[in-house]
């Protein structure tokens, strides 16, 4: 017997269809709005519902057996970019603040260049490590580091320049370290 | 090679292959995440190959960078988001 095909379907199929195929990514989908909004649980649920209720409705554009993740990762990333653009249509403070990062006397690196405290601190750590980045700093963070983008796609989808991405990236990245050296001291992970 | 052919921070009585240590630390993230130019590329890894100053800091930022990728990705929803969308997908049908 002939497959259905979308017109033919349903709205039972529709549905089950999208039950099956997008529903089990919800957990990543919440991983990565948390990770945007900075741990806004409230927020991140918002955005979440929103995406999957954008998919239903474009769920016959929606080509089975693709990558049902990529697309909806892609609806969440633009969607959140979208209203953090829209919040900053002015100049980003951030780029001039003095902070202490780098690679200097008393880093992380300096204190365990093996890396080892990496093995003690629990991912709690670094979740809030990472929520409490700045904005500008963070969405680079979980757009290249969790999520496995490349440079020029986060420049695209943040509307900046390489150039400004990686300057963003590096001082986010130094920020985190700055921070989890922070945290092992605290715990008496390291002197 | 004229100055507009010339990778950025290479001095010109040097190969391009030929990069300091300042030179290969400031590039270390574009390294990691691959996303320099083959040539480029292959030009830092035969430094941090050879030079002990550098091994350590790049080793160092890899380990980084692959705790961060795993630590970062972990979160639970709350049960009752499912639910809800459930619902919001059945109601937008009628």
């Amino acid at each position: 017997m002939p497959a259905r095909t979308r017109r033919t379907r349903t709205i039972e199929d529709r549905r089950r269809e999208f039950e099956t195929e997008a529903l089990p990514h919800l957990q990543e989908l919440f991983g990565l709005a948390l990770r945007l909004t900075g741990g806004d649980e409230s927020r991140s649920e918002d955005l979440v519902q929103d995406v999957m209720l954008r998919a239903w409705r474009s769920w016959d554009r929606f080509e089975s057996g693709t990558n049902c993740r990529a697309w909806l990762m892609t609806i969440l990333r633009n969607g959140f970019i979208n209203s953090f653009r829209r919040d900053r249509s002015g100049p980003v403070k951030v780029e001039f603040e003095e902070i202490a990062e780098g690679h200097g006397s008393g880093s992380l690196y300096e204190s365990d260049p093996e890396g080892r405290v990496f093995d003690q601190l629990v991912n709690e750590h670094v979740l809030r490590a990472i929520e409490e980045l700045p904005d500008e700093f963070r969405v680079p963070v979980v757009l290249v580091d969790v999520e496995g983008m490349g440079y020029q796609e986060v420049a695209d989808t943040m509307g900046i320049p390489v150039g400004t991405l990686k300057s963003r990236l590096f001082r986010g990245r130094k920020r985190l370290q700055v921070r989890l050296h922070r945290f092992a001291v605290e715990l008496g992970y390291l002197p | 090679m004229n100055d507009q052919e010339r990778p950025e921070g290479i001095e010109p009585d040097r190969a391009p292959e030929e990069l300091s240590c300042e030179e290969s630390l400031a590039l270390v993230y574009e390294f990691l995440d691959g996303e320099l130019p083959a040539e480029r590329n292959e030009a830092i890894r035969r430094h941090v190959r050879m030079c002990r100053r550098c091994y350590p800091h790049f080793d160092f930022e890899r380990i980084f960078l692959d705790y961060l990728h795993e630590a970062g990705s972990v979160a639970q929803a709350n049960p009752d988001l499912e639910r809800r969308i459930r619902s919001l997908i059945a109601e937008d049908d009628s």
